[in-house]
């Protein structure tokens, strides 16, 4: 009898272990053995969560990546050489990144794309500093200039460029002082957590509410009734895509009206399609890619892929793809060089991206400026003025 | 005071959705003495289903609710019939299978859906009723409504029909049952059956409380798995009360503890069940094997 309740309660821990372990050790994705030498393509590996609740981020990533790659594979490649894009999956978790950057190290990958999760990248970069292989990140978590890698590269703005031009539009030009925070404990909540504040704090605003979720969290009740209560105008959020919209749509049940604000995930559709375009309404947005008509290169960006995918273009994978044209910019410059000189190439490419001009600095970071803007209609547009 | 309110009706729905996952998984554990690993996987299979059904076809929500609850039966049989030569040989290996059943849907679902995930809107648009200041979603109402149905149904089943009495007799002795003729392998699959039904009503009834992505169905496992564990693994008021206890729970230590809030849950768990180890309604007249 006691035995058949003890196998309940193992089991129990057998089951929280199980989903440990497979979130852990699987990783599906290429497993191509060539080696790193100098003739056959040039292996370069792309590292995102494919599966898992961050995974629209992977897939975006991907597209915009394998994009710029087929761009130049159907040009004849680098230097006469094709381009091989390796995909791992990372699940968004960094024991799996960390297992994925020993992996792309023995399979003799020279560079890495991804990840699109700050702590994931940071987990990966000492081992990918060790191993030389230079890594273009679409993180955004102050924490990875932090890291200090040499190897590490940013292919837009930090949390910190982000929301101090969010901080700049809803404080200085709106007037708005009654803000509300809401973010996660994760990795970019965190980083989305300090940079925000630290902009308000400079211009001597106190948020009215400074809300911490779990990333994992579903019920939002308790928080947001706080909220109501502090009847604060505008509710910056730092969390990602679909966490964001639940926060969202079950604020507008609980009957709250205020403006909400946020960075790069509440510019994208799944961000708008979990909120309900209704109820994401009016949200401002900080981004440094608004929309696919911006400019001649993003309308052309956007067509190559929409045709490619067909779904519309947006900010992951227009960054990706600025990431891969970068990386393979050095790479020709560098004539295929590898470790330290790659990284030396990249550090030097100034390239006129959808993003924007980049031009690295010692950080690793390309980009320092965001554009605002909102969404109407279920679409994220400039904001006007 | 308003608080305190809010967050309890914010809890019950999720709580609600806790209680039917947590309702398969004691029906088969009474019934075979095996937990089924792969129930919060048939979550999310569930919670495509419907939403595909719902959003690509069309149909009704309540239509498309229906019929994915009959297909995620169906995938009940089909893991019960694999499992089955095992059954009374090695319990150890049963438990493997399930888990292996898990990954294989988790599988298929990225397979045939893909990794992304997707938003299915709600299928009571109205707006919140508002109650002396509290705000309480038309929807939420619908999720504990079809909750208490599908709980009275199972009951039912169990306690007035012959099949069902022939299924509380397996899960009290097999050998005894299988004795008086009744046919332990039909009892099982039955159950697996109507656990897998189970999982697919919480899957379609949280899509639109949430977002459906495969990683859906494992966060609703482990939390539908503590839910039964709290109330008395197998009891079936244990697990209705397990789920809305673990869903009220998580809301208040979401609001008190913020960041730390899952850990304070989960140590609440422990503590209770170091206390009464057999859960609030722990039965041991089901144990077996």
């Amino acid at each position: 009898m006691f035995r058949r309740r003890a196998t309940a309660i193992s089991a129990f821990a057998v089951f929280s272990a199980v989903s440990v372990i497979l979130a852990g050790c699987s990783a599906p994705g290429s497993d191509d053995k060539s080696s790193g030498d100098s003739s056959g393509p040039i292996k370069i590996a792309l590292v995102d969560a494919q599966s898992g609740q961050l995974s629209s981020l992977g897939a975006w990533e991907l597209k915009g990546a394998r994009l710029a790659v087929d761009e130049w594979n159907a040009a004849g490649g680098v230097n006469g050489r094709q381009i091989e894009l390796g995909v791992f999956d990372d699940q968004g978790d960094p024991t799996t990144g960390t297992n994925l950057a020993r992996k792309i190290d023995s399979e003799g990958y020279i560079a890495m794309i991804g990840t699109a999760e700050s702590a994931v990248t940071i987990a990966m970069a000492p081992i990918l500093k060790q191993a030389e292989i230079p890594n273009i990140t679409s993180g955004q978590s102050p924490g990875l200039v932090a890291a200090g890698s040499e190897f590490l590269f940013l292919n837009g703005p930090t949390s910190t460029t982000y929301d101090e031009t969010l901080a700049k539009h809803i404080v200085d030009k709106q007037g708005t002082k009654s803000i509300a925070m809401i973010t996660n404990n994760g990795s970019y909540g965190k980083g989305e957590h300090d940079a925000f504040l630290k902009a308000l704090q400079s211009r001597s605003v106190t948020p009215v509410a400074d809300q911490v979720v779990t990333t994992d969290q579903k019920d939002f009740s308790a928080v947001l009734t706080g909220i109501r209560q502090k009847n604060p105008k505008v509710i910056f959020l730092g969390a990602e895509e679909v966490e964001s919209g639940l926060i969202v749509k079950q604020a507008r049940d609980l009957g709250i009206t205020a403006t909400f604000a946020g960075a790069a995930p509440q510019g994208t559709p799944v961000f708008i399609d979990t909120a309900g375009a209704k109820n994401a309404e009016g949200t401002i947005v900080s981004s440094p890619y608004l929309g696919n008509d911006i400019s001649d290169a993003s309308k052309k960006f956007a067509t190559a892929y929409k045709a490619k995918f067909n779904e519309e273009a947006e900010l992951h994978g227009a960054k990706a793809y600025d990431g891969t044209q970068i990386l393979l910019a050095a790479l020709k410059t560098s004539n295929v060089a590898t470790g330290k000189a790659l990284a030396d190439a990249i550090r030097a490419t100034k390239y006129q991206g959808l993003l924007g001009n980049f031009a690295f600095d010692t950080t690793g970071v390309g980009i320092s400026a965001t554009a605002i803007g909102t969404i109407q209609n279920g679409k994220l547009v400039a904001a006007a003025g | 005071m308003q608080i305190t309110l809010q967050t309890i009706i914010g809890g019950v729905s999720l709580g609600a959705v806790y209680a039917l996952v947590a309702l398969g998984f004691s029906l088969v554990y009474r019934t075979m003495g095996l937990v089924n690993f792969a129930h919060g996987n048939v979550v999310t299979v569930g919670a495509y289903l419907a939403s595909t059904f719902y959003l690509s076809t069309k149909l009704p929500f309540a239509l498309a609710m229906l019929v994915a609850i009959a297909v995620t039966g169906l995938i009940g049989l089909i893991i019960e019939r694999v499992l089955r030569p095992l059954e009374n040989r090695d319990f150890d290996l049963m438990l493997i299978g399930t888990i292996g059943f898990g990954i294989v849907l988790d599988a298929l679902v990225i397979m045939i859906w893909g990794a992304t995930g997707r938003a299915v809107p709600s299928p009571v648009p109205s707006a919140p009723i508002e109650v002396l200041g509290l705000r309480i979603r038309t929807y939420d109402l619908v999720v504990l409504a079809i909750a208490a149905v599908a709980t009275v149904l199972l009951v039912l089943f169990l306690s007035r029909t012959k099949r069902g009495a022939a299924m509380q007799a397996v899960a009290m002795d097999h050998e005894a049952a299988t004795a008086v003729g009744i046919h332990v392998g039909r009892s099982n699959a039955i159950a697996f059956m109507i656990g897998a039904g189970l999982a697919a009503l919480a899957g379609g009834l949280v899509g639109p409380l949430l977002y459906v992505s495969p990683a859906l169905g494992g966060t609703l496992g482990i939390k539908g798995f503590a839910a039964a564990i709290l109330g008395g693994f197998g009891s079936i008021p244990g697990a209705i009360a397990g789920g809305l206890a673990i869903g009220i729970l998580d809301s208040f230590t979401a609001g008190h503890f913020q960041g730390y809030s899952e850990l304070v849950t989960f140590l609440v768990f422990t503590v209770i069940i170091m206390v009464r180890p057999t859960g609030i309604f722990g039965e041991r007249t089901v144990n077996r094997a």
